[in-house]
């Protein structure tokens, strides 16, 4: 599996989720590499509503393989403020382009800060043994 | 984010696990990267990089696509009367079939309950091949073997063969390059010789497409396997994982052993009443499922394909306004109709046509009530 990648610009957790900070205070999150490769095909994605205040660790939507069902965490607290309604037609971005057309949806964290004490690429990566 | 496996396969696994029995195609799977997971006490393919389930599975819609399931069981009833021993066992009627053909059938309990559905081949009135399911083998072989009158041989060979599918459309062109006969009728089978090695090539499959199933020598089956993806690569055919095989399977409602059928499912709840041999004078379990069809089931077996959004799973709920009318006992996401489909036990209530909400997860998903297959395909064209 030597082409799963780990943007330097991002922040992790241990849920396999990618957090990257915007220029206008709110954060944009999806799945990394990792774990689109473990889910396989991704056929279907359930996501929070824009408007939703959702909790640092709260199951907050599902990402589902053609075998699989796995919750979303929310990696911060804050409140939703875009979902990306492109994965209701093609979720299969979530596969083919991780980071980018396959992010999953935006918050305004709570607690700016809050994003720095995720893990980084190198911590991250070395969690996954 | 956490990887949670569902019911219908196992979780994936990237290390080997010692307690699990490995095909003789194990490191042509390792090889490949394959993502490997217990299915039945195996350590197995659930798909392939490059592939992945929706590409592995429209593969044998439209092309070819080459699975081992060499998990699964092989055993042999030998001697005299082995034909009309196992007729006198196992439900379906062997009378209905001439030397040379495959007839699916099951092994009932006196209950009813099924302990496996399985594949008989039958070679002569005194040689019978089975195909069982790689977890019910042990058990099929030892309830035949304690029923067998002196002078039968029933045998447990699950280490004796390999079992290499290949299933789709182009499947004849794959195996006429290895110059394996082809074309022969539908549940019918040859026994051939491929390099200088016996092989059984058997017009069968889990998939609904055109395809056989290959018998070959436990040790032969990695020199066949790599001719058959050798050949199958010029067609766009590619080596398919378990993962395929169960979307392709319940795309065309066969049911799965331990979902759709079980010691506490039987043939009539199940709807595969046709592999019964109603009229035989005896075959463990005819007096309760006579019983059960005179009376008829407390539930039975349909298809839901999801009118909303959202992939039913086993064991969800299924409702009818507030009632729930039975449980989802394999649920996926149809590559081929992209949508939510589902297998289920229903109340006899419930009619093809009728709306229904399947509980998943706490979310209503709406589906409507079909008789499968979800997909039109012609498996026994000729």
């Amino acid at each position: 599996m030597s082409e799963l990648d780990y943007p330097q610009d991002l922040r992790y957790t241990a849920e396999h989720e990618w957090v990257r900070s915007g220029d206008d205070g709110t954060v944009r999150i999806g799945i990394t590499s990792f774990a689109q490769d473990s889910l396989g095909d991704v056929v279907y994605v359930s996501l929070p509503a824009v408007g939703d205040t959702v909790s640092a660790g709260d199951a907050c939507g599902e990402v589902e393989s053609t075998k699989s069902v796995s919750d979303l965490y929310a990696p911060l607290s804050g409140e939703v403020t875009a979902v990306n309604e492109s994965l209701d037609a093609t979720p299969e971005l979530v596969n083919t382009d991780p980071y980018g057309e396959g992010w999953m949806y935006e918050l305004r964290p709570a607690d700016a800060a809050a994003v720095e004490a995720l893990l980084d690429p190198a911590a991250y990566q070395a969690q996954l043994g | 984010m956490l990887v949670e496996p569902t019911a219908g396969g196992g979780s994936v696994r990237r290390m080997s696990d010692a307690a699990l029995k490995t095909s003789p195609l194990h490191d042509r799977h390792v090889a490949l990267g394959a993502k490997m997971a217990d299915f039945g006490g195996w350590e197995m393919p659930i798909e392939y990089p490059g592939g992945g389930v929706v590409r592995e599975h429209t593969a044998v819609r439209s092309s070819v696509g080459i699975f081992d399931v060499s998990h699964l069981g092989k055993a042999r009833v030998s001697g005299p009367g082995a034909r009309e021993f196992v007729n006198s066992c196992l439900a379906n009627d062997l009378g209905r079939i001439h030397e040379g053909k495959a007839q699916y059938t099951l092994c009932c309990t006196e209950s009813g309950g099924v302990v496996d559905d399985l594949i008989a081949y039958l070679r002569s009135d005194e040689d019978v091949f089975l195909i069982p399911n790689a977890a019910n083998t042990a058990q099929v072989v030892e309830l035949l073997a304690a029923a067998a009158p002196e002078g039968l041989t029933v045998e447990n060979l699950h280490e004796g063969y390999g079992v290499i599918a290949v299933q789709g459309t182009k499947s004849d062109e794959v195996l006429d390059a290895l110059g394996l006969p082809t074309g022969h009728e539908y549940m019918s089978f040859v026994e051939t010789d491929w390099n200088g090695h016996p092989v059984i090539v058997c017009r069968t499959g889990y998939t609904g497409e055109r395809g056989y199933e290959l018998v070959p020598a436990w040790e032969v089956s990695a020199q066949l396997w790599d001719a058959l993806l050798e050949a199958a690569a010029p067609f766009g055919g590619l080596p398919c994982g378990l993962g395929a095989r169960d979307t392709l399977r319940t795309e065309m409602g066969y049911a799965l052993h331990g979902n759709e059928l079980s010691v506490d499912i039987t043939p009539v709840q199940a709807r595969v009443g046709w592999a019964v041999g109603w009229k035989k004078e005896s075959f463990w379990g005819k007096d309760a499922l006579v019983a059960e069809k005179a009376a008829g089931p407390s539930r039975v077996a349909w298809g839901l394909l999801a009118t909303g959004r959202g992939i039913p799973r086993a064991h969800c709920a299924v409702k009818v306004g507030d009632e729930v009318v039975g449980e989802v006992t394999s649920g996926t996401f149809s590559p081929t109709l992209k949508n939510g489909i589902a297998l289920a036990l229903l109340a006899p209530s419930v009619a093809a046509g009728d709306e229904v909400v399947i509980d998943v997860r706490g979310r209503e998903v709406a589906a409507t009530v079909v008789k499968p297959p979800f997909v039109e395909v012609d498996v026994r064209e000729a």
